[in-house]
């Protein structure tokens, strides 16, 4: 009896333990209902947790509204030969990580904290005095497009971990001009976030206008080769979620530049309007007067538009697959007069 | 004195178990350090994709050595908003669902992507989105229906031949026993293959799919052979019979399984090719009832309960299977089955040797190889 007994109690065991396996454990169950928007407009509800990078808010430490029209201008001095100088501190670093999307991790590489590092502005001939600190645990540079001193390329002198560089030149030319890390592997070195934008103003100015800093970028977050985010200003969706606030009749001015790996174009479409072009910002008269613009890699240009109509509007890359990756934002047109820009 | 000597054996079956207790505390606790090797990559697993009113779930389970967070899904690579149920955090083994609103198509090709914290993403490829079946009546009776074409009506066929078994001399008998052996033989290596593939397409490698369906194979071997053991010291041979039925009708549960979700996936066609090929095979496994019982002379009542016994299975299956398909349960019953018709060929065996059969005679020999080429040909059809 007593062995019976027993075969009955492993018998109970071992189908326990199936059981345990087979069947989807309940942790924590929450009482509490969620509702989230999809694509369509349907509302879903859900006693679980919400996955949507449009709708909930994420806790990144870098904030797309500030860094879109933020300008560093450096700190400002006059040689003694009269040219202005501007003096900046760039800090590389390789080991931070950000949640760059609701509830997803990513090693950021950095200049200044950021992805993408910051937005430097000169206007052209203004001496330029960068001081670059490596605080990464690799070697880092910066390589600025642009025209300069062979030594000043940032490809042959590597700047070792604790290491610092200072690159000097003069603005030029007028543009707007990507920089990066160019340390090989160079795309693992630029994927990983290590760019960035300097505008140089013609000396004469542009027109007056509501300007913004638009780097369209990709993460590839799980390092197979292709990207699993894209975005303008690194989060995705974040300007769907929080539109962009211009004012009609207002000209506003967008310096964009596409940092894009592994995919060979970028693009960008506006929506119920054409914006002037004016391909890597070279020239005052625009080339184009279109809604949509082709970008390869680090090409970059100026757009220039004005809404007449309020309302909500959509830009976005008409690679759509991009777009519905992240690469998505909206301009919220107030009609309740503005700042007067272009008026 | 003899107390002490007992206190002394348990003592010495216990000290072992004590320090490997000490080892184990020692090296997860402060010790760890020293162990703390290379890099715990996470891990999850997609097990399942059901295709309902305007929404895509996918059950995920944390495959992995380290906690995981689900934070984003993706249909064919685009980012949906979606909802996981009961919370998006999984600790290592713990499954959730995550509901992905999607207007699908039927018969389109869908990948399914799930993106975890690390941003690492999964994927899951659908060959064809089908409505996932609703469990109402009416699809039940369906089932229930295709379960006795498949399960019950050849089993009762295949029985008919029990006069014919009736009446033949021993060695013909011994022949159709060892039919019975090949027959059984062929299953076992069949439900077992089966098992082994579920395992290697729907089942995460921390199952250890391979040493999965051994164990379950040899528990479920030893489990009957003991209660085999029991029976039979009871009733004697008629116990045969039973048992024979009982591995057959396990094995029918495994084909109900694979009608199911062939039909609960969407695959009809592949469904009725199935059933068909079933049919046919399972009309030997009449056959195999029917020569363990031909000397006996059975009552029909009993006959009709060992016909239950061996079909009816196909139709519980094919319920499981369609409403509830779950890859581990799958390789489970299925291992179960071998198991259990292995231990069947086994007593069949010893059955024929009691009987005065000779393993190395013609009639054995041809025997078990008939019931195997018979079944290798009938399986083409499936």
């Amino acid at each position: 009896m007593i062995t019976r007994s027993r075969a009955v109690l492993a018998a109970v065991l071992v189908a326990g333990l199936s059981a345990i396996i087979a069947l989807p454990m309940i942790s924590d169950a929450q009482t509490e209902r969620r509702t989230f928007v999809t694509h369509n407009g349907a509302i879903v509800e859900t006693s679980g947790d919400v996955l949507d990078p449009l709708y909930t808010p994420s806790d990144v430490e870098f904030d797309p509204d500030e860094f879109l029209r933020n300008f560093e201008y450096g700190r400002v001095s006059v040689s003694e030969t009269g040219q202005t100088v501007r003096e900046f501190t760039i800090v590389a670093r390789d080991d931070l990580i950000q949640e760059v999307s609701p509830g997803v991790f990513y090693n950021v590489w950095t200049f200044n904290g950021t992805v993408p590092g910051p937005t430097l502005r000169a206007t052209e001939g203004d001496l330029l005095r960068i001081h670059f600190f490596n605080n990464g645990s690799k070697a880092h540079t910066i390589h600025f497009h642009g025209i300069h001193p062979a030594g000043m390329d940032g490809v042959f002198e590597p700047v070792g971990s604790g290491g610092r560089f200072l690159y000097e030149f003069e603005a030029g030319p007028v543009g707007v001009h990507p920089y990066h890390c160019h340390i090989m592997p160079l795309e693992e070195h630029i994927t990983h976030g290590l760019y960035g934008m300097l505008i140089v103003d013609p000396k004469n100015g542009r027109a007056p206008a509501d300007e913004m800093v638009m780097v369209l970028n990709g993460l590839d977050t799980d390092f197979d080769g292709e990207n699993n985010f894209y975005a303008a200003n690194t989060i995705p969706f974040y300007y769907q979620h929080h539109p962009i606030q211009i004012n009609a009749g207002d000209l506003v001015r967008i310096y964009v530049a596409n940092m894009v790996e592994f995919d060979p174009i970028n693009n960008f479409h506006l929506h119920g309007n054409l914006y002037k072009y004016y391909p890597t910002g070279t020239d005052v008269v625009p080339s184009f007067y279109t809604d949509m613009i082709t970008l390869s890699q680090t090409e970059r240009g100026i757009m220039e538009f004005t809404y007449e109509h309020p309302g909500k509007y959509l830009f976005h890359a008409h690679k759509v697959e991009f777009s519905e990756k992240g690469w998505t934002g909206v301009f919220l047109v107030r009609g309740d007069g503005g700042a007067g820009y272009g008026s | 004195m003899e107390a002490r000597a007992s206190g002394r054996t348990i003592a010495g079956g216990i000290i072992p178990l004590v320090l490997v207790a000490v080892l184990l505390a020692y090296m997860l606790g402060p010790g760890s350090e020293m162990f703390r090797l290379g890099v715990a990559l996470p891990e999850i697993s997609i097990e399942k994709v059901d295709f309902v009113d305007s929404e895509i779930l996918a059950t995920v389970r944390n495959t992995g050595p380290v906690p995981v967070d689900v934070a984003l899904a993706d249909i064919n690579d685009r980012i949906q908003p979606a909802a996981v149920e009961p919370d998006r955090h999984l600790e290592r083994l713990e499954s959730a669902l995550v509901r992905i609103p999607f207007e699908w198509n039927v018969a389109e090709p869908y990948v399914i992507g799930i993106t975890i914290d690390d941003g690492t993403r999964f994927e899951k490829a659908v060959d064809a989105a089908a409505p996932a079946p609703r469990p109402t009546w009416d699809l039940a009776a369906f089932f229930a229906l295709v379960g006795t074409f498949v399960g019950i009506v050849p089993v009762v066929i295949g029985m008919l031949w029990l006069p014919f078994v009736q009446r033949i001399s021993p060695t013909k008998y011994h022949f159709f026993l060892a039919l019975t052996a090949g027959l059984l033989l062929f299953l076992a290596v069949d439900a077992a293959e089966e098992a082994l593939e579920i395992s290697r397409n729907d089942l995460a490698g921390v199952f250890n799919g391979a040493l999965l369906v051994t164990t379950v194979i040899a528990l479920s071997f030893l489990a009957l052979y003991y209660s085999g053991g029991l029976l039979e010291g009871r009733t004697g041979p008629a116990a045969v019979g039973l048992m024979i039925s009982v591995g057959i009708g396990l094995h029918n549960f495994g084909e109900g399984l694979a009608i199911g979700a062939a039909i609960g996936i969407g695959s009809i066609a592949f469904g009725t090719f199935l059933i068909v090929g079933f049919t046919l095979h399972n009309v030997t496994e009449g056959l195999a009832i029917a020569a363990s019982v031909s000397r006996k002379r059975p009552a029909l009542p009993v006959l009709a309960a060992l016909a239950m016994i061996a079909g009816a299975p196909a139709i519980l299956g094919a319920w499981t299977g369609g409403f509830a398909y779950s890859p581990i349960a799958s390789v489970v019953f299925l291992g179960v089955g071998a198991g259990a018709i292995l231990q069947v060929v086994f007593v069949v065996l010893r059955w024929i040797r009691r009987e005065g059969g000779r393993f190395s005679g013609p009639a054995v020999t041809s025997g078990l190889a008939s019931g195997m080429l018979v079944m290798y040909l009938t399986s083409i059809l499936v």
